[in-house]
């Protein structure tokens, strides 16, 4: 009986480990599904984190993807929201450990080398080719995000005055960003 | 590689972090490090941009690794990190106990709206800059307008993109490389 009562502890102590380690691997698995431009990884991070391990459900994964849109930062912090429905504090930070720490040790070392070998010829040949690659991207995001963020007449009339005054003044983005917000609410009330 | 002293890089990179709201993060960095404090060129910032769509893992955090790494080393990269998801993090655990506390349920109104707007804004005028600094010749173009079209309009998926166009402009660049005397600045 001391033996088995001896196990039971053991496996009580365990299981949060191992409760923990499944959410840090889930997000780690699905890090590396993000290339490219990260809105592709959401279908596949809703299966895992609702249908699959049930850490949330259907509705609070929505809701923490939108408070994850009104918060700085990346919006993949919605794994911050996800871990702490699923294991409290300990899983808050093991899902953002496992989602941001992996990818960023990997993009430091590809940088390290990248940078050594910047000066050679071919890697400047390689330069040279992806930049404008890099551009288009950059073009195509612009895209994709008006599409998403301009649907009527006043989100419409917001970006063109937004961008009237980027170009005009040297006003911090936020300051225009946070304006807007207003403008737009007010509008919408 | 220009070095920038540790504390005002992270303090530049955690105010570039906390501000950036609404979405087009990229073009929020390329405000703050090249053109207002000019620590990276625009042609670096392309690069470093790029190698991060290439490479794995959200790109916000990868493009703050990457910048970091460029302008302090492997101390800059880790404190990059560090600065961009830290205030976040906070924020957004503060955010989800009282979600869990039945405090709220959010709903993305018409100020998240007008935000995401006025980002619009920014990224077109970050882009334009960014088309006149770093794109050289009409072989740059045709790459870029491609690229474009493929990944905005015709929607196909990035990875495939990069990698189909990756080939394709090497060998437009290979193909007829530009006049490049010995020395030559780039």
């Amino acid at each position: 009986m001391a033996a088995l009562g001896r196990a039971a502890a053991g496996v009580r102590r365990v299981r949060p480990v191992i409760a923990l380690a499944t959410l840090a691997g889930t997000f780690l698995w699905l890090s590396f599904l993000c290339v490219g431009g990260g809105l592709g990884v959401l279908p596949e991070m809703q299966r895992q984190v609702v249908d699959r391990h049930h850490w949330v459900t259907d509705r609070e994964f929505v809701d923490g993807y939108t408070l994850s849109q009104l918060t700085p930062g990346p919006s993949m912090l919605v794994v911050v929201f996800v871990g702490f429905r699923a294991h409290g504090i300990a899983g808050a930070m093991a899902a953002t450990l496992g989602m941001f720490v992996p990818t960023s040790v990997l993009t430091a070392v590809v940088a390290h080398h990248w940078g050594s070998l910047r000066d050679r010829p071919l890697a400047r040949a390689v330069e040279r080719a992806l930049t404008p690659i890099g551009v288009g991207l950059m073009a195509a995001g612009a895209w994709t995000l008006a599409r998403s963020a301009v649907h009527d007449v006043v989100s419409g009339a917001i970006a063109a005055a937004a961008l009237v005054v980027f170009l005009a003044l040297r006003l911090p983005p936020i300051v225009v960003v946070l304006a807007a917000g207003g403008v737009s609410w007010l509008a919408g009330s | 590689m220009r070095r920038i002293r540790l504390l005002p890089l992270v303090l530049e990179l955690a105010w570039t972090g906390l501000v950036s709201l609404g979405g087009g993060r990229a073009a929020y960095f390329y405000d703050s490090l090249v053109v207002r404090r000019g620590w990276v060129s625009s042609d670096q910032f392309v690069q470093d941009l790029t190698l991060c769509q290439i490479l794995p893992g959200p790109n916000f955090s990868n493009l703050a690794v990457a910048l970091g790494y460029r302008l302090g080393g492997w101390a800059g990269a880790a404190w990059g990190l560090v600065a961009i998801l830290l205030p976040g993090a906070s924020i957004l655990l503060a955010l989800a106990m009282l979600y869990a506390a039945g405090a709220f349920s959010p709903s993305a109104g018409a100020l998240m709206h007008g935000m995401g707007a006025a980002v619009v804004g920014l990224v077109i005028v970050a882009t334009g800059k960014m088309v006149r600094a770093s794109l050289r010749g009409s072989r740059a173009v045709v790459v870029a307008t491609l690229t474009f079209l493929a990944v905005g309009p015709l929607a196909v998926n990035t990875a495939i993109v990069i990698a189909v166009m990756a080939v394709v402009s090497a060998w437009l660049h290979w193909a007829a490389p530009p006049p490049a005397s010995a020395g030559s600045g780039r």
